[in-house]
């Protein structure tokens, strides 16, 4: 392990590197919300290594995802909780 | 015929024919004994040129037989001739012209140490308790051993020793004097004068005759000197018991091992008496002689050896013993070959243990749950073992498919790994029972304390050894059956947690954070522990209730989770710190220290919520430290850094600061090698830095003081941080109120402000 194959966490940062251009190029405020969503998909890199995925970016998008939608149902319970209608 | 009853000493291959024993007899006597000990090998291969071999061999003065064998990857046995020779010194000069004319034949048995065939022939190991039958040449007849390295409490023979310490570092100073201590004796010696020094000493080992010679640079500097002066001064100098023999050198060594740098010491290896270098031992900080002494039960190594040794070839010997002991061939050079994978079986099979990134920050009344010994308890519970794991087609009935994996384990015998094990992993379970009975102010405490973490060593490699290459029972698909249980097993174990309601903050290869709320004492985390056990069948204990765990974030991006950065206080007030400062070596004690001060303090708050009351006397005790070092009161050796050379001084393209201590050390005529250590102190100017080793002292005003205030300040944000503290504040709250700028050095207090940064002073 990390010696025939590379470690979740160094494919992951090569994932991230591979981005760099496409970062560059984002004004300054896009490159943060894209940080933040590879920093999400970090969280994840115990599962994403458990998957063991022949395509292991599809694995990082997905925990994204995830990450994304654990924020709307956060958002959505804090408006619930405010008693205002989820399309008000 | 003459009986003695005793402890065995020492033993080896004998400068003639046979073995030495040494004895410590039941009455006190230290004897020299001889034992013949006929050694077999054996050979397979094609009948023609074992018949050729057969041949050959006839005229020497050996047996030959033709012998059915176990071979541990062959279902069936299979022939071999077996060539049963005198002495282990014979086997060694004849093995060495059979290899040569027959390089086509496998060997087997051939390069086993005696210590090790005669403790799988006799059950003996060092210190052993033993009854011997001697005949009237002191040749030993009958070797009869009393007890087991299993015995919990063993009944040691009071050995004598003796203490030899220079009064200084060689490496940091020219030492004077020779400290020697034994018993109640005490003699200090003063090294200049060469002739009295070594008569004296000569006289002093005359006087005690000690068993162990236990000193500090012994390996490294002392001993090869001493002998060097005796040669010189053409004076006898009895370090060793063993009259007939010359203490035995052995040089130093750079290797890599698990992705570092190793440096280890020239050795002095002595005859009839043991020589242990507490620097140059391996692990000897851990757990010093008693440590020591375990691993020589355990393992049946010789006690100079498995001082020095790595845990891991005390694993390879124990299993070489187990293999002997029950007639299966041990090879001589390895033949198994990994099986060929496809690329997704790769992909599953090639992992390791599974490490999740936290919940981040400050959590109350958490349970941290780990499996005991996971890895080699895997090993044992499911027979894993390189000869047991293969593809089911190639296995007798019955055999279990390893979870994830394409790979199957045969459970019609038992494995040879979890037949070694199996006792290690009992004693220590035994062990651990005791200790957790055992009152705090129990003297037997740190004893046993020393001989579990030997045991802890040992379990801990047997593991690494199953999936190294050159392990003669190794084998890589058995190390990645293991590993795939141990992912199965914290999986099971998160499921149950999640099912009884509680919340997993944290997993770590096999340990478990979690809470769930209304538990908070350990009886509440029971019912977990049991239903993993039982999901698992591996056994598991709580390691504690946390009062209060801390999970830090990474240093680069505060937003990252890390796996192995984080500090608690557990409910008995006993602290956990994981990948902080206060447990890198490279930190001073200055700021070790102090970072332990602060979580300390901490420590006395109840739960989480309470923790803010203490932030006061947090910031007191940082100020007070930070006065210190301002008024040149904090000691010069508690501001020392350890670096390790990673690679040869020229290699270097931007030295790091422990690089240029070292090129110091170099200039001043000392020789610097990779894995060595190096200690400085950061200084104000070029080059930065001055290595603690170097002839003349440093000058204290040159202290860099701005860069150990900075240093403080960060392992103080360190542990601050899940208090919403970062670098910046807790500075600013520090030089508030705290300094004043008429202390000494008060220009540099203006520099800390000033964000000082901490990369090195790079040349280039």
């Amino acid at each position: 392990m990390g010696r025939t194959l590379p470690a979740v966490t160094q494919v992951f940062l090569q994932e991230q590197e591979s981005f760099s251009r496409f970062r560059r190029a984002l004004r300054r405020s896009d490159q943060q919300a894209l940080d933040e969503l590879f920093a999400n998909a970090h969280r994840h890199l115990a599962a994403a290594a458990y998957a063991a995925h022949a395509l292991p970016f599809e694995v990082f998008l997905l925990a994204m995802l995830l990450e994304e939608h654990k924020e709307v149902r956060r958002l959505r319970s804090l408006l619930e909780q405010l008693n205002l209608p989820p399309h008000a | 015929m003459p009986e003695y009853t005793g402890w065995l000493l020492d033993l080896y291959d004998d400068l003639e024919e046979g073995l030495v024993c040494w004895l410590i007899s039941e009455a006190g006597e230290r004897l020299r004994l001889r034992q013949d000990f006929p050694v077999t090998f054996y050979a397979s291969g094609s009948v023609e040129r074992l018949r050729a071999l057969w041949r050959y061999l006839r005229p020497q003065p050996v047996h030959l037989r033709r012998e059915e064998r176990s071979e541990l990857f062959c279902r069936q046995p299979i022939t071999t001739l077996a060539v049963q020779v005198p002495s282990p010194q014979a086997q060694a000069r004849l093995f060495a012209q059979v290899s040569a004319a027959f390089p086509e034949l496998t060997f087997y048995d051939v390069d086993l140490p005696s210590a090790l065939r005669h403790a799988a022939a006799f059950g003996s190991f060092p210190l052993c308790r033993c009854r011997l039958e001697v005949d009237a040449q002191n040749r030993v007849q009958a070797f009869q051993v009393l007890d087991s390295p299993w015995e919990l409490d063993p009944a040691l023979p009071p050995l004598r020793i003796l203490s030899l310490e220079p009064d200084c570092d060689p490496a940091h100073a020219q030492p004077t004097h020779l400290r020697i201590r034994c018993g109640k004796a005490e003699y200090n010696l003063r090294l200049a004068a060469a002739r009295p020094l070594l008569i004296n000493l000569g006289a002093i080992l005359q006087r005690h005759d000690p068993d162990i010679l236990l000193t500090t640079w012994g390996d490294t500097w002392l001993l090869p000197r001493l002998l060097e002066l005796a040669e010189a001064h053409g004076l006898p100098l009895p370090l060793n018991r063993d009259a007939e023999r010359l203490p035995a050198s052995r040089p130093e060594l750079t290797y890599f091992s698990y992705g570092q740098v190793i440096y280890r010491g020239a050795q002095v290896h002595l005859f009839g008496r043991w020589h242990i270098d507490a620097h140059n031992a391996m692990l000897y900080h851990d757990y010093g002689m008693e440590g020591i002494l375990e691993m020589c039960r355990v393992t049946a190594q010789p006690a100079q050896a498995a001082a020095r040794l790595s845990p891991g070839s005390g694993i390879s010997a124990m299993q070489m013993i187990t293999a002997l002991r029950q007639g299966v061939l041990v090879p001589w050079q390895k033949q198994q070959a990994e099986q060929p994978k496809t690329a997704l079986e790769l992909f599953h099979a090639d992992q390791g243990g599974l490490v999740y990134q936290p919940i981040t920050g400050l959590h109350s009344h958490v349970a941290e749950i780990d499996f005991i010994s996971m890895y080699p308890s895997v090993m044992v519970h499911f027979n894993i073992s390189p000869e047991t794991v293969g593809v089911g087609a190639t296995l007798a009935e019955p055999y279990e498919t390893v979870p994830e994996l394409d790979l199957q384990v045969d459970y019609s015998r038992k494995g040879l790994v979890p037949q070694t094990l199996a006792p290690l992993l009992e004693k220590r379970i035994a062990l651990k029972a005791r200790l957790a009975e055992m009152p705090a102010w129990d003297a037997r405490r740190s004893a046993y304390k020393a001989r579990a973490s030997a045991h802890k060593w040992l379990l801990v490699t047997c593991f690494g050894y199953l999936g190294y290459k050159n392990a003669r029972f190794g084998r890589i698909e058995a190390h990645e059956a293991v590993t795939a249980y141990g992912r199965e097993a914290l999986l099971r174990a998160k499921e149950t947690a999640e099912e009884l309601g509680f919340e997993v903050l944290h997993m770590y290869v096999d340990g478990l954070w979690v809470r769930r709320s209304g538990a908070t004492q350990p009886a509440d985390f029971q019912p977990l522990l049991e239903e993993i056990a039982a999901r698992t069948g591996l056994p598991i204990a709580l390691e504690g209730v946390y009062r209060w765990v801390a999970f830090l974030p990474s240093r680069r991006d505060p937003r990252l989770p890390v796996a192995n950065r984080y500090f608690g206080a557990f409910q008995d007030g006993s602290l956990k710190l994981r990948g902080i400062e206060a447990r890198r070596r490279d930190t001073p004690l200055f700021v070790a220290q102090a970072q332990q001060e602060i979580i300390s303090i901490l420590a006395q708050a109840p739960r989480s919520g309470a923790l803010g009351e203490y932030l006061p006397l947090v910031f007191q005790s940082l100020r007070r430290r930070l006065v210190a070092l301002r008024r040149g009161r904090v000691p010069l050796e508690h501001l020392l850094v350890k670096h390790k050379l990673s690679r040869e001084l020229e290699n270097y393209r931007c030295p790091s600061a422990g690089a240029r201590a070292a090129m110091q050390l170099q200039a001043a005529g000392k020789t610097m090698r990779p894995g060595q250590n190096v200690r400085f102190l950061y200084m104000r100017g070029r080059p930065g830095v001055h290595a603690w080793d170097l002839p003349h002292p440093p000058e204290p005003r040159g202290i860099d003081l701005a860069r150990y205030t900075t240093l403080l300040v960060r392992a103080a944000a360190c542990v601050l941080q899940p208090f919403g503290l970062d670098e910046g504040q807790v500075r600013e709250r520090l030089l508030v109120g705290g300094c004043t700028l008429s202390l000494p050095f008060a220009a540099q207090v203006i520099d800390i402000t000033n964000n000082h940064k901490l990369e090195n002073n790079c040349a280039c």
